[in-house]
């Protein structure tokens, strides 16, 4: 049961991560007709051949409802196939295998998964107090008889820093915490971004004393180990078998995936320290016929250090409680043994939002379709994506092989 | 500092939150499965009955997981740094978002016994879940009304300092003041607003027609008239701001109209604070104004007058 490997990325495009947009401000709708055509140039492939879409529909400029439609006619294209995915950080590993699911069903051929994360220009009337509520809670709701309202805000408990170090505590107090590999884990990632044009840490190098003397946010986590938020946007095409082999670039083939969910906040979690990527990749190794060990790379959603370090253990890199010492044991730069977030990750190429995770995806696409410059792996055949939306709530994983 | 977040309860979760009040912790527990839950829901998540009781708990508990923030996660907050944001487990087995209190950083560890403290928030006693350390002998931290202490003016009112968050946080009060004195309205001050207006419909000047005509048998006051009489009745608010530059008067949220003023009606007012609200404008306070016909339940307006103060 599962995917059978007949879907593949062919074409991506991402706008270069921007601390502060200095690209003219576009609609939502007109980044998704310019990331669809960025994409599709990519792939060598026409707008007439798109007939299935895959779209983030919360914090969408110009609608709130109906938001697939009124980008087809935007687009002017036809569709066989629309979805909107509201998973976090998770949305982008999300639309992947939708897409890909829906490709091997058969409903369609080909379908743009596009996350646009640019500001959008507000109306003279517009109200953007939604915007800024949405800034000041970190994605909390407020609303009447939200939980999170009556039993999480009055307590200081939001955004995501606190839970991430929660879980971190808990980790600390069940096998112990390394600081220093913590560190690595950022250090490491610093350097690939050196290796990528547009990563927004390019040219910043890092040490761990850097890491470790910057300012605590919410013990144990620094504030270098938590991702910088910029302006950006990601698209990618998935298409079937028969249209990848015309296309230009070489596809990667998405062989596996999983996705697990049941909490928002992670107090709820069975076992805090057990996230649920541990059932979705289980699900994705076991779709593709493949083990950990058979990954060229892996690309991990990369929020926090402890978001990797939990996804390293989750997802079999390693067994559970051994990934600090995974991380001192291995090089986890595109140079080393492990090759791990190969375009430096979100920490250090930057988090456009629900756009970030594809950066994931992007970069393992690339490495599989052998353009990834002067970080380009030796070997890249099969490699791992993770997506982690909330706080380890929403968990996704892929698996992508070069065919 | 400035106005905390505080739970606003639903039908499922007032016992919860009136349980606290009470200076008891009480969660629903399952007459089918015997199960406990945690936050209230109105079924079981253990196996979907709708049979939840409520049930008083000892609040023995474990410290699940930790952080100390050093960056605040609202600003209202940021007098509590670090705050001790904790996820604890009770007994029952249920996990419970909150804040650790009166333990030193350093004896804080995951695991460690806890017990509840309940920390009332404000006069009416409306109370949050914390927690210490079980051996810690406070169980409840006191509502300290920042009103008290301060000094009244020769009315007897309690001078608040604008500048004094807490204090003006805590004016806002779901209770009313007494009534105004009360003011006639007849129609000499009806045809006189008439004039002023230009508003000299017959249903507020022609006295004959409405007799026959009118569904209330006589002349009304003009909605607007009556509303601009509230400068003329003194409700005694229990406090005076001071310390403000400038008090303006910035509008209205909400301007209703409803019930009618007939002619020869005595009206009279009554306020409460609805909300106090720090702004980059300056300190907002948004006061709920009702003019009522005397011994008539209905009020012929309400008014949520917003006041601002620099």
């Amino acid at each position: 049961m599962g995917l059978t490997g007949n879907a593949a990325i062919v074409g991506a495009a991402q706008y270069k991560p921007e601390k502060y947009q200095s690209a003219p401000q576009m609609f939502h709708l007109q980044q998704v007709a310019d990331l669809a055509r960025l994409a599709l140039r990519d792939a060598g492939m026409g707008i007439d051949e798109l007939d299935g879409l895959v779209i983030h529909g919360p914090q969408f400029h110009e609608a709130s409802i109906f938001v697939p439609a009124m980008a087809a006619e935007y687009l002017g294209i036809e569709l066989n196939f629309a979805e909107v995915v509201d998973l976090g950080g998770c949305t982008s590993v999300g639309m992947i295998w939708r897409a890909a699911a829906a490709i091997e069903m058969g409903l369609c051929e080909a379908v743009l998964c596009v996350i646009p994360a640019r500001m959008a220009p507000f109306g003279p009337d517009e109200d953007p107090a939604w915007m800024a509520q949405a800034m000041r809670y970190g994605g909390h709701s407020t609303a009447f008889g939200a939980p999170e309202a009556e039993f999480d805000l009055p307590y200081g408990h939001l955004g995501q820093n606190t839970g991430y170090a929660m879980i971190a505590q808990r980790y600390a107090a069940k096998y112990g915490y390394d600081p220093l590999s913590m560190a690595k884990i950022a250090v490491d990632q610093r350097f690939n971004a050196q290796g990528h044009p547009d990563a927004i840490f390019r040219g910043t190098e890092l040490t761990a004393e850097q890491v470790l003397a910057s300012k605590m946010v919410a013990d144990p986590l620094h504030v270098l180990e938590i991702v910088m938020p910029v302006a950006g946007g990601a698209a990618v095409i998935v298409t079937s078998k028969e249209k990848a082999a015309k296309a230009k670039q070489r596809p990667a083939f998405i062989t596996g995936f999983g996705e697990r969910l049941s909490y928002k906040s992670p107090s709820y979690a069975n076992e805090m320290t057990v996230t649920p990527l541990a059932q979705a990749a289980a699900k994705a190794f076991s779709m593709a016929g493949l083990t950990p060990g058979q990954m060229d790379a892996a690309q991990l959603y990369d929020c926090y250090t402890i978001t990797v370090l939990l996804s390293l253990e989750d997802a079999g890199f390693c067994p559970k409680g051994e990934g600090m010492r995974f991380i001192r044991e291995h090089n986890l730069t595109y140079k080393g043994d492990f090759p791990l977030n190969t375009h430096g990750g979100q920490l250090s190429f930057g988090q456009s939002a629900s756009a970030g995770g594809m950066s994931q995806v992007i970069e393992a696409f690339d490495q599989i379709s052998g353009r990834a410059g002067e970080r380009q792996l030796g070997r890249a055949d099969n490699i791992f994506v993770s997506g982690t939306g909330g706080v380890m709530s929403e968990q996704g994983a892929l698996i992508l092989q070069g065919g | 500092m400035s106005v905390k977040p505080m739970p606003v309860a639903t039908a499922i979760s007032a016992p919860f939150w009136q349980a606290l009040n009470d200076g008891q912790l009480k969660i629903q527990q399952c007459q089918d499965c015997r199960n406990w839950v945690f936050y209230p829901r109105a079924h079981c998540t253990h196996c979907m009955s709708e049979r939840l009781s409520w049930q008083a708990v000892s609040g023995e508990a474990s410290l699940y997981t930790y952080t100390l923030t050093r960056v605040p996660t609202l600003p209202e907050l940021a007098d509590e740094l670090p705050q001790a944001l904790a996820v604890v487990e009770l007994k029952e087995g249920v996990r419970i978002n909150t804040t650790l209190t009166g333990i030193d950083e350093a004896d804080i560890y995951v695991g460690m016994k806890l017990k509840p403290v309940f920390d009332r928030r404000d006069a009416k006693g409306n109370t949050l879940l914390r927690f210490t350390a079980k051996d810690n002998t406070t169980s409840e931290l006191s509502y300290d009304n920042p009103l008290e202490a301060l000094p009244r003016n020769a009315k007897g009112q309690i001078q608040v300092p604008v500048s004094n968050l807490p204090a003006m946080a805590a004016l806002a009060d779901n209770t009313f003041t007494p009534w105004s004195d009360a003011v006639l309205v007849d129609q000499p001050l009806i045809d006189a607003f008439a004039a002023l207006s230009g508003d000299d419909y017959w249903i507020h000047t022609d006295a004959d027609k409405a007799a026959t005509d009118s569904p209330f048998g006589t002349t009304i006051a003009h909605g607007a008239l009556v509303q601009v009489l509230q400068s003329k009745m003194q409700f005694a608010l229990p406090f005076d701001i001071v310390g403000f530059k400038t008090m303006v008067n910035y509008g209205s949220n909400r301007l209703r109209f409803p019930a009618p003023v007939p002619v020869n009606s005595l009206i009279h007012a009554r306020a409460k604070v609805k909300a106090v609200q720090p702004t980059p404008k300056g300190m907002q306070l948004t006061l709920e104004v009702n003019i009522h016909v005397v011994d008539q339940d209905r009020p012929s307006v309400i008014n949520d007058l917003v006041i601002l103060y620099r």
